[in-house]
């Protein structure tokens, strides 16, 4: 327990503390402090497009800016830093070491995420979350482009210092009795996704250099006026950020890991199957980013070989959802608001997945490409999976950081909310784009189905939204006022685990 | 594994597909294999989504033939 408010320590104790649990909890504000900013701007598309014609936006420059700085702030700002976060708080514990590794490392690579959120909010740049060239090179206004480039640079370098912590804490300061293999799966997510991380994120940092330099007109070598290939930054740029999808759901899974043994009152099925399908996913991940570019003109035989690698990474993410099935069957589960979440997140990252095999199909991915399909897909994993298991283990978390109970009640409406909220804004968005609604439009013709769905949509978003202040007021509320919290079984489930270790860990 | 084990025949048209002519064949074994993949995709995901409703109906705490786990007994899990 590292915030006890009934025993308060000054701000700057933790502002400059390297201990991993001070670390961990300024990770998760930060994060959850551009979540709100970054849903602002969700509310504002939504409602933009709530009627066909212009509403409040000014112009479609600025719509192109809201998203852009939505994307990367959900990506970049929120959804790594929650995930770094709880890695703090729990690798270090579940490996049973006194800290992370590299400490002072870990407290540079939280210190840059910061001044990096300031780069890519001020500079509101308009090129969408992958500055796609040659449009990021030759018309996106400077030095808004330059800036984003900077924070881009300045948060992948963050990253990779966070994923080698993660990688040397798990595997050279294990405590010697814990075998890899009995380590929870919780501690797998994190080396999986820390491995990919390392792997993937050197080759955009490359290709954020090189698109810096072309818009310097140093070099050329996006831009087709200087004889480059725009199709080069799109191979470079999905070579990482596939890759790093699985990034970002990995840890989520390892969340829920957590969640549902605990709540369903019996051990996690199968060990094995959970780090064989990590392990999976980690090395099938970089065989499927050529499904993003199908319509670049890529041979049939190239297209076949990604849609094939994309496939393969199906068997891997069954094996997590039979995994969680089995867990809770048999079990006497406690739905209390952590595995709501996680099992609304279950149901949720199962229709993704779903989705993400129909875009993998080639045929059907020339119907899909660029319409609000991929809108609604790539939403319904960031959100409905990604989301649903980082706040479900917020709630989780909650007492063991502040001492005290959140509002059960409120959570459970959290839920709820979001929910039925993410249904209609995400599954309405599918079928939006199989009406032929393209994505990334500041205004559309008036279509009934079109109004209606975005209409829908727009309600849904609304949804989130009440959901989402009712969570900012309960976190607020229950930290300073709530009940305090039972901290051997907070959840009243019975039995031992190993959380209440954390507050034998001495600060240092 | 059921993806894989449906595409896996499809496999030989699309590398015997380098010569002239066979062009509006591999369209249309893309399809067919598009659709076989649907067909398992909805037969799955219904079994999948039924079984998740089911067990959140009939293992939480609340129902009436809930019981304690062996593992509550020991106190470990």
């Amino acid at each position: 327990m590292v915030l006890e408010l009934a025993k308060p320590r000054p701000i700057w104790y933790i502002m400059f503390s390297t201990h991993h649990t001070d670390i961990g909890l300024l990770y998760m504000i930060t994060s959850l402090a551009f979540l709100f900013m970054g849903g602002a701007l969700a509310i504002a598309i939504r409602m933009e497009l709530f009627y066909p014609g212009v509403q409040f936006i000014a112009d479609s420059m600025t719509f192109n800016r809201m998203f852009t700085i939505h994307g990367t702030t959900m990506i970049f700002l929120f959804i790594l830093p929650f995930a770094s976060g709880v890695g703090n708080y729990f690798v270090p514990i579940i490996v049973r070491y006194k800290d992370m590794a590299y400490p002072k490392l870990n407290a540079i690579a939280f210190w840059m995420i910061p001044p990096a959120g300031a780069l890519v909010w001020l500079s509101f740049a308009d090129f969408g979350w992958y500055a796609q060239p040659p449009y990021s090179l030759i018309s996106s206004p400077a030095p808004a482009a330059d800036m984003w480039i900077f924070g881009l640079k300045i948060l992948g370098v963050s990253s990779i210092l966070g994923a080698i912590n993660f990688i040397v804490t798990i595997l050279k300061c294990k405590h010697p009795d814990l075998p890899l293999s009995k380590m929870p799966l919780l501690g797998w997510s994190f080396l999986s996704s820390s491995i990919i991380m390392i792997v993937a994120m050197p080759t955009f940092a490359a290709a954020l250099l090189m698109l810096l330099m072309d818009r310097m007109g140093v070099t050329g070598f996006f831009n087709p006026a200087m004889g480059g290939d725009p199709i080069a930054y799109a191979h470079l740029f999905w070579f990482t950020f596939h890759p790093e999808v699985y990034v970002l759901v990995i840890p989520a899974i390892g969340m829920m890991y957590e969640i549902i043994p605990r709540f369903s009152r019996k051990p996690i099925f199968s060990q094995g199957s959970g780090m064989f399908a990590f392990i999976m996913l980690a090395l099938v991940s970089f065989a499927s980013w050529g499904h993003h570019m199908f319509a670049t003109g890529m041979s049939f035989t190239e297209k076949t070989v990604f849609m094939i690698g994309t496939l393969a990474a199906v068997p891997a993410s069954a094996m997590h959802v039979f995994n969680f099935l089995a867990t809770m069957w048999g079990g006497r589960i406690k739905f209390a608001t952590p595995m709501m979440w996680a099992t609304g997140g279950i149901a949720l990252f199962f229709a993704a997945g779903a989705g993400g095999v129909v875009n993998t199909a080639m045929p059907l991915d020339f119907i899909t490409h660029d319409s609000y399909w991929v809108v609604g897909h790539f939403h319904l994993f960031v959100f409905g999976t990604i989301a649903f298991g980082s706040i479900g283990f917020l709630y989780y978390m909650f007492p063991y950081i502040t001492g005290r109970m959140y509002h059960e009640k409120l959570g459970q409406v959290h839920f709820i909310l979001s929910f039925v909220g993410a249904v209609m804004v995400f599954f309405t968005q599918h079928i939006l784009g199989l009406f032929g609604m393209p994505r990334r439009v500041f205004d559309y013709p008036p279509i009934p189905e079109w109004i209606a769905m975005n209409q829908l949509a727009g309600v849904g978003a609304f949804l989130i939204l009440a959901g989402s202040v009712i969570f900012l007021g309960n976190l607020i509320y229950s930290s300073g006022k709530g009940k305090d919290a039972d901290m051997d079984d907070p959840f009243g489930l019975g039995g031992k685990y190993y959380y209440p270790y954390q507050a034998k860990t001495p600060h240092h | 594994m059921l993806s894989i084990l449906v595409i896996l025949p499809s496999v030989q048209y699309v590398f015997a597909a380098e010569e002239p002519g066979e062009y509006l064949d591999r369209r249309v074994e893309i399809w067919n294999l598009f659709f076989r993949m649907m067909t398992v995709a909805f037969v799955v995901g219904a079994v999948v989504s039924g079984t998740l409703i089911w067990l959140i109906w009939r293992f939480r705490e609340s129902h009436p033939k809930a019981k304690p786990t062996s593992y509550e007994e020991k106190g470990v899990w």
